[in-house]
């Protein structure tokens, strides 16, 4: 017998489709328009208030759309023990919301009693790369299920790393089950601003693991003749991470994509536009291939 | 201590300052000539990032002493307070005392009261939700049960008093196109902030119902609450009171 759903909504897994990043701003907009939107993602820590309208607006998108929680205070990176008051309010929201895709990032943001609010880059050692391994399986442990860790953008690198970010990335995952986050804009900020390589970065990343993507706008700083590349998520996608993500989906294949934009965030059409520019993309690579099964 | 604790440690350390970050901290980056910029992205995103939070809770404060003087309040509080959770929706608690707390802004004597107005609008928008008060839990009692009821105002509600016109300031600075002029010997407020539902509501009430809700906040019973609050406000209509505020969100299902 089916069991009896109260809330009327099923746990809905994340469709392999284009996503948007939830603002309130966006709240009236969505729920009166319903926009064609695969799903939506929001941060869990701004729905950790007591109560409220987020959450009750959050309940009322919940029900037409799937959900991604992409958390950003775990501080899985971070030398201190994870605190479990946060991972119990997490736990809560994963309960309540039924998440298709529950994610965190390869950094940390807590160094000391204070919090930096910022994901801080890791020196990528052998004791970092432990430490990340049992966090994620202890966040895995404590809500019984999968993340996604999400790779970082980086302005500077330590010079006592030893593994080189992808590899360390990667292992994290494997060592301890989670799968991957892809973010390509990030990876694209990072290989600039350390002169490395995007393509060799993206080039080695097993795609079995990859169970979502994030694209998303950046700005540029420019510093005595030379450039960083801030990621700050207050503009379109520009023209190379869209050109790494079509020829990352040509070669490995699709995953749920999510467009991130928040500064400076434009009215939702602004934001359904760069949805609809990733889901042709994604369109593109599903028509291909129905094309070569049919003419090749 | 583990290189990584020692490492984010001195990272952190070095974040919160305006000082120069301690060359060891750097000597640990590349040497590509652009060590101390890499790190200031980070240290301007710590400043930035939280500051925005600030920001974004005080947005009449912001108003009141402009963008440029607010960024530098906000910077300086972000350092002195820095967010001592891991959720930011709170994060602020301390800037009205902060704001008191500033020499060179004793001539907005109101200011630091208005940033209290501002952060129970933020404090009751988060609250914990509740059932509201309904007619047909009241409406069969007479005069001595409904005076012996202990009525609780709604979890999300807030008591502010000022001796500055604070709802006023607060009021005529919603938006950026005014130029209403608040005469300070307008006198003083007292005010509830409370969400009933998704609303956030600033109501400006008299010394009596002020004082009567706060005894019933403190779970006192309508009579003695009532008793309590004529002592000290004669004129306190209790009548006037309930036809406007029992069954409008004002308190929570019995």
């Amino acid at each position: 017998m089916d069991t009896i759903n109260l809330s009327g909504r099923k746990p809905a897994p994340v469709p392999i489709r284009a996503g948007a990043g939830l603002k309130p701003q966006h709240y009236q907009s969505v729920i009166e328009n319903q926009p064609d939107v695969g799903w939506f993602e929001i941060h869990p820590e701004n729905y950790m208030g007591r109560g409220g309208p987020p959450l009750r607006y959050l309940e009322r998108i919940r029900q037409d759309y799937p959900l991604s929680l992409h958390s950003v205070g775990t501080s899985l990176g971070s030398h201190m023990p994870l605190d479990m008051s946060h991972l119990k309010q997490l736990k809560i929201l994963v309960d309540r919301f039924e998440p298709g895709l529950v994610s965190e990032h390869l950094s940390w943001s807590h160094g000391y009693e204070w919090f930096t609010h910022d994901l801080i880059p890791l020196v990528y050692t052998p004791e970092s790369l432990q430490l990340m391994v049992d966090h994620i399986e202890q966040v895995q442990d404590f809500l019984q299920r999968q993340i996604l860790i999400e790779n970082p953008s980086t302005y500077l690198q330590f010079k006592e790393s030893e593994i080189p970010e992808q590899v360390f990335y990667v292992e994290a995952a494997k060592r301890s089950g989670a799968g991957l986050l892809l973010d390509i804009n990030n990876v694209f900020v990072s290989c600039e601003n350390h002169g490395w390589s995007s393509e060799a970065y993206l080039a080695d990343l097993p795609m079995e693991l990859v169970g979502e993507i994030h694209l998303s706008g950046h700005s540029i700083q420019q510093l005595e003749g030379e450039t960083l590349r801030i990621d700050d998520h207050g503009s379109p996608v520009c023209s190379e991470v869209w050109t790494l993500y079509q020829q990352f989906i040509a070669r490995h294949g699709l995953a749920p994509t999510l467009i991130e934009w928040d500064n400076n965030i434009p009215e939702f059409p602004g934001l359904l536009q760069e949805v609809t520019a990733a889901q042709s993309l994604m369109d593109a690579v599903v028509n291909k291939e129905v094309k070569d099964v049919f003419v090749g | 201590m583990s290189l990584l604790a020692e490492l984010q440690r001195s990272f952190c350390d070095a974040l919160r300052t305006s000082e120069p970050p301690d060359p060891a901290l750097l000597d640990r980056l590349p040497n590509d000539g652009l060590a101390l910029q890499r790190f200031q992205v980070y240290r301007n995103n710590f400043i930035v990032l939280n500051g925005d939070a600030v920001a974004d809770m005080f947005p009449v404060i912001k108003r009141l002493v402009g963008d440029k003087a607010f960024r530098m309040l906000a910077t300086a509080y972000v350092r002195k307070h820095p967010p001592m959770e891991r959720i930011l929706l709170l994060y602020g608690e301390a800037f009205p005392d902060f704001l008191q707390s500033i020499p060179e802004l004793s001539g907005l004597p109101y200011l630091a009261d208005v940033a209290r107005l501002e952060f129970a609008w933020t404090a009751a928008y988060h609250a914990a939700d509740a059932e509201a008060l309904q007619v047909a839990q009241i409406s069969g009692l007479d005069d001595s049960a409904f005076s012996s009821l202990r009525l609780t105002p709604h979890p999300s509600i807030q008591f502010l008093e000022s001796e500055y016109p604070v709802y006023r300031i607060w009021e005529t600075n919603q938006s950026e196109d005014h130029d209403e002029q608040v005469s300070l010997d307008e006198g003083p407020s007292r005010l509830i902030v409370i969400r009933p539902e998704m609303e956030v509501e600033v109501r400006e009430v008299s010394t009596g119902e002020l004082l009567f809700l706060k005894h019933l906040h403190a779970s006192v019973t309508v009579g003695e609450a009532y008793e309590r609050t004529v002592q000290v406000e004669p004129e306190f209509d209790l009548q006037a009171f309930f036809q406007r505020h029992l069954l409008d969100g004002t308190f929570c299902s019995l």
